[in-house]
């Protein structure tokens, strides 16, 4: 007979015991599984979704005050940047896209526009009542838009020099909808879209094509910002030293809020599914200590008779350590499957619609790991115990 | 003339942090081949005396040799008591789960014999003692008797020097018990093992060369 054999026959003796020490690994396994499935689809939906066309920083003139690029930067002086400069940054390793935009202030009383951009009351031949236009106008290409996060949720983007979108906050607090029109320096625009970007203050602006602003403004050529994604996110920060390095009239922002909360909430998010998985591992290793004790406890004179016929306290030990790891192998497998199982069967019936499940390898050797771990931790001192008991007190046990 | 397999001098084991003496200054010899009974009352030395000689317990004081190894060293005896000690216990001790072949075969288990060997030869011991239709049964199916021939199976599968047997026919009838008791005469005459039997019942003991009588820790007899 093989050492093996009677390792796998010792497990199966007391079925009830062993099936209830497996539902508890397995329930652990599946739990750690379960989890990990779902935050990792979880960060990769989120990231997907922060990062699909987001560009990663932003390139203003180091003379600027700082706040004409990236998303959050309203007003103040600034620098302008030639369009030509915008083509050479795209020609730098690792950079995607680009792209130029510029920002007018103008202020927030239709009869005080600033020497910028003028505005007058949009619907004054509709007989609408006088509005408070919005604080911002942006230029920037249409096909753009999505390296700035502008969604366009209602009505679409403009196509033509005479169409604008309007944002979300600037359109209620102005009572404006798509169809509608808007003054800005005696230029009467149409309404064709509302945008949003998640963010309150931004959606309190205008967004027309770059080159009707540059026209509205007399800044033909020029751009205040430009937008820049890289090839690959984790390459961001180098990229924006090469372009500091090689212009050094520019400089860039890295801070996109948007995915450092995203990673901040991930963090939570991780650190929740690991305290969780932790109390799992905890109950499978108690429950597979306690099964093997019994186990070990009820064989008493079996051992002192395996070392009355020459067995030594290593080949007890490993006999020990061996039925545990067996009973949580097993489990480990059957809780994997229920873990795919039960998420599988949650993402079917869509009640995960917005996070798909990510499988990786990586995932199932740790949770086959964790269950293999639990086995040996579990079977270590009852293990430790049987090796250690003296023959003739075993031979004796009642 | 035999040579001594078992050497004891000045045996002394204490229990109970030195408050109750097992074993009192006991010398002993035992040849090659012999077959000795030890006779006494409960608590008197006997089934002790027989741990030291299987090595499954140690003395504090004196000499003791069996099978030239020295059991007073400070060390692991698994493989003296593999090799040259064949134990039967009062209760047979089988293992519920395994077959009768495979209880047989626990001992060899550790051992460099194949696997196919293992079983030959538990078969073939099984097959001397009667047992050859019991090869693939499980214990509790079996009767008395037949769990301590499957006892005897497994003592002997090793080819020991020494069997060394702690009551075998206690928890048995006469008529099983005489049986059991042939069956280990025979062995002994076949094998020239050492064979060493522990009793409290005089017409067992009358059955060996030589009567050893134990009383409180000391041999008071030996004929």
């Amino acid at each position: 007979m093989k050492y093996r054999n009677l390792i796998l026959k010792n497990i199966f003796r007391n079925k009830a015991r062993s099936s209830l020490a497996m539902i508890g690994i397995a329930i652990g396994i599946a739990t750690i599984l379960g989890l990990g499935l779902l935050t990792d689809g979880l960060s990769t939906s989120t990231e997907q979704a922060l990062t699909a066309g987001a560009a990663d920083f932003s390139v203003v003139s180091a003379s600027s005050n700082g706040q004409g690029g990236g998303p959050g930067g309203f007003g103040g002086s600034q620098q302008l940047i030639n369009e030509t400069t915008v083509n050479k940054i795209a020609q730098i390793s690792g950079v995607e896209s680009v792209a130029g935009i510029l920002r007018s202030s103008i202020s927030d009383d239709s009869t005080n526009s600033t020497n910028n951009t003028d505005q007058q009351p949009s619907s004054s031949n509709s007989g609408q009542p006088s509005m408070t236009m919005p604080a911002t106008v942006l230029g920037m290409d249409s096909k753009n838009l999505e390296m700035y996060d502008v969604k366009v949720t209602n009505g679409s983007t403009y196509s033509s020099a005479n169409e604008v979108i309007i944002g979300k906050t600037a359109a209620e607090s102005q009572n404006k909808t798509i169809g509608d029109t808007v003054t800005i320096s005696n230029e009467t625009f149409k309404i064709v879209g509302i945008y949003e970007t998640g963010e309150t203050m931004q959606d309190n602006g205008i967004i027309m094509s770059l080159s009707t602003l540059q026209n509205l403004t007399n800044n033909t050529g020029k751009v205040s910002s430009v937008l820049v994604k890289t090839a690959d996110s984790s390459i961001a920060n180098k990229t924006a030293d090469t372009i500091e390095s090689t212009y050094s009239d520019l400089s860039t922002s890295t801070s996109l809020s948007g995915i450092d909360r995203m990673n901040s909430g991930m963090d939570i998010i991780k650190s929740a599914v690991w305290g969780i998985s932790i109390l799992a591992i905890f109950i499978g290793g108690i429950i597979v200590v306690i099964t093997m004790i019994k186990s070990v406890s009820e064989r008493t004179r079996e051992i002192g008779v395996l070392k009355a016929v020459g067995w030594t306290k290593k080949w007890v030990m490993v006999m020990i350590i061996g039925e545990s790891l067996i009973l949580a192998l097993i489990a480990s497998i059957v809780g994997i499957l229920v873990g795919v199982g039960v998420v599988e069967i949650l993402s079917l019936s869509n009640m995960l619609q917005f996070i798909q499940p990510t499988y990786s390898l990586t995932l199932f050797i740790k949770a086959l790991g964790i269950g293999l771990l639990m086995g040996v931790i579990g079977g270590l001192y009852p293990a430790y115990r049987a090796s250690r008991l003296a023959p003739t007190e075993a031979l004796r046990y009642e | 003339m035999n040579k001594n397999i078992i050497e004891i001098k000045n045996l002394i084991k204490l229990y109970d942090d030195g408050n109750t003496i097992a074993l009192d200054n006991l010398n002993l010899e035992i040849k090659k081949g012999e077959f000795i009974s030890i006779i006494g009352p409960s608590g008197s030395g006997k089934s002790t005396l027989l741990n030291m000689l299987g090595a499954l317990d140690q003395a504090d004081e004196g000499s003791i040799n069996v099978a030239g190894y020295d059991l007073m060293e400070k060390k692991d005896f698994s493989h003296f008591r593999s090799k040259e000690i064949g134990f039967i216990f009062q209760l047979h001790n089988l293992i519920p789960n395994l077959t009768v072949s495979e209880n047989v075969q626990i001992p060899m288990i550790h051992t460099y014999i194949s696997d196919e060997d293992m079983v030959k030869r538990a078969n073939n011991i099984l097959e001397s003692l009667n047992l050859s239709s019991k090869i693939n049964q499980f214990p509790t199916k079996l009767s008395g008797g037949e769990r301590q021939r499957v006892a005897i199976a497994r003592a002997l599968v090793n080819h020991p020097s020494i069997i060394l047997a702690d009551e075998p026919t206690g928890a048995l009838d006469s008529k099983t018990g005489d049986v059991i008791l042939d069956v280990l005469k025979k062995i002994h005459k076949a094998e020239n093992v050492t064979l060493i039997l522990v009793t409290h019942e005089t017409y067992v003991a009358d059955m060996a060369d030589r009567t050893i009588e134990v009383r409180d820790g000391q041999i008071t007899n030996s004929k």
